[in-house]
């Protein structure tokens, strides 16, 4: 297993998708701290001080589904399951692992990024200072919420294998659906994996669904569809 | 040509086989792409696949390595169900085009990946990019490769567990003429070896100097299976025999 793993993230590695996504979340952290610590007025509480220092689970969840897609697009699931040793579960198994160990990379970069700009800015505005444990927080919500969801997109390539049509997917369920079952019932929105990451990472607060709730609802998501995956992988065709 | 089928409480295979196609049929929607194929291939001998295009050939290659199923039949590899066997590269090597490297990816990360998948030391993946003519351009990226450079780095893959058994499809398109005498010696080396060489072409007159077994197929079936030395004794050429088994209509 630990070679599947160590070969499917030097996979990763080997392309520049990945650093395409790097600066993009470093991009969107600088971008965030400065809208919410700067450009949004005074900040009176330490969830709105939080939210300054919140991920894009939503670009992880892209970089799972362009990164995951990709290998059925170019091809290169098959010639790795022909000399895999293991089943073509197993591998994908391997696979998602890898990219939950980039989406931790990804999500330590872009969280670093928004402590060391953020927590200067966050240090003039008034009310309660975010202490140790309210950056702790952060910083843990950040890393679980983007790992979490880098799998569920992977898992979401995997079934979708098609690029294009996994990220149409993924925006309109993001953009579209979420925000009409938001309009339905906020409890309901934040039930889908783009609801619990968003309370997860702090982007969304003053939300009835507490951070561990959250976390455990992303936790099943992940389940489910890498679940649905692992199956999808090992009842169809590789090419 | 005499075969002997073999069974056994878990098997069927035929002695000396080292690939045995049994009855398989492949079906996409109302399209039946392979139908009832069965031939075998043998050890020590390189068999050459063909047919016209459409035929089903690049089908059945995948359905006997094992990355499409079948929705009949099976495919055996020494004597082993594929779908019963985990995939080695030191047993079965395997080239279907595409190369299946990502372009923006070097040839070396590629094949480098690959060994570590299969459990191969990484070096293994500049010795192959050295025996396919690669090594000065295994830094390249993928995407900036000719089709002929494509093709070899595919074939780099498939050697790169030095595996018993080559399944190749349509291995020697965009080579060069260097590069296909290249490959005609590897495979002869591969066949004088031992090995078992399973290769699709439609470059009839350079298969006629590599192959030794014929396989033949049209619209999903079997239309020929014979020797070389066969076709020699009767004063027949490949190209007689293929247009001969599949009416000379492309379809």
């Amino acid at each position: 297993m630990s070679g599947l793993l160590r070969g499917e993230l030097s996979k990763t590695l080997s392309t520049r998708t990945l650093f395409a996504f790097v600066i993009g979340g470093v991009a969107f952290a600088v971008l965030n701290v400065v809208i919410v610590a700067v450009a949004s007025g005074t900040l009176h509480t330490v969830s709105e001080k939080q939210e300054a220092l919140s991920c894009l689970p939503i670009l992880m969840l892209a970089w799972g589904v362009v990164g995951a897609a990709g290998e059925y697009r170019h091809r290169t699931a098959a010639p790795a399951a022909l000399v895999a040793r293991r089943g073509r579960g197993t591998l994908l198994l391997a696979r998602l692992a890898a990219y939950a160990v980039t989406g931790l990379g990804l999500a330590a970069v872009t969280t670093g990024v928004s402590l060391a700009i953020g927590l200067p800015l966050l240090a003039d505005q008034p009310g309660p200072g975010l202490g140790a444990a309210e950056v702790g927080s952060v910083v843990a919500g950040n890393l679980v919420a983007c790992v979490l969801s880098v799998i569920i997109g992977a898992g979401l390539g995997a079934l979708i294998r098609n690029q294009i049509v996994g990220v149409v997917v993924l925006l309109v369920l993001n953009f579209a659906v979420n925000p009409l079952l938001a309009n339905v019932s906020e409890g309901l929105s934040n039930l889908t994996p783009f609801g619990a990451s968003s309370v997860l990472s702090r982007m969304t607060h003053n939300t009835t669904l507490s951070v561990a709730v959250a976390g455990a609802v992303l936790a099943a998501w992940t389940v489910v569809v890498a679940g649905a995956a692992l199956a999808g992988e090992r009842r169809r065709d590789l090419a | 040509m005499v075969e002997l089928w073999v069974m056994t409480n878990t098997h069927t295979h035929v002695m000396g086989r080292a690939i045995v196609a049994d009855g398989l049929t492949k079906r996409y929607g109302r399209t039946t792409a392979v139908e009832g194929l069965s031939f075998s291939a043998r050890s020590g001998a390189v068999t050459g696949f063909f047919g016209p295009n459409g035929a089903g050939k690049t089908t059945a290659l995948k359905m006997i390595v094992g990355i499409a199923r079948p929705n009949a039949g099976r495919a055996l590899v020494n004597g082993v169900p594929i779908e019963s066997t985990k995939p080695d590269a030191r047993q079965i090597g395997v080239y279907i085009e595409p190369c299946g490297a990502h372009p923006g990816r070097t040839g070396r990360a590629h094949l480098r990946a690959l060994a570590t998948i299969a459990g191969l030391g990484r070096g293994r993946a500049d010795e192959v990019l050295a025996t396919v003519g690669l090594g000065d351009a295994g830094r390249r990226r993928v995407g900036k490769y000719s089709m002929g450079m494509r093709q070899r780095l595919g074939l780099a893959a498939a050697l790169l567990g030095d595996p018993q058994i080559l399944v190749l499809d349509e291995p020697g398109n965009g080579l060069d003429p260097s590069g296909v005498r290249w490959l005609r010696t590897l495979l002869r080396e591969q066949a004088a070896s031992g090995r078992t060489v399973l290769l699709s072409s439609h470059v009839l007159s350079e298969a006629a100097q590599t192959v030794d077994d014929v396989v033949v197929i049209d619209r999903g079936r079997l239309v020929y299976q014979g020797s070389m030395h066969d076709l020699d004794a009767r004063g027949e050429s490949l190209e007689d025999v293929f247009f001969g088994a599949t009416g000379g209509v492309y379809s």
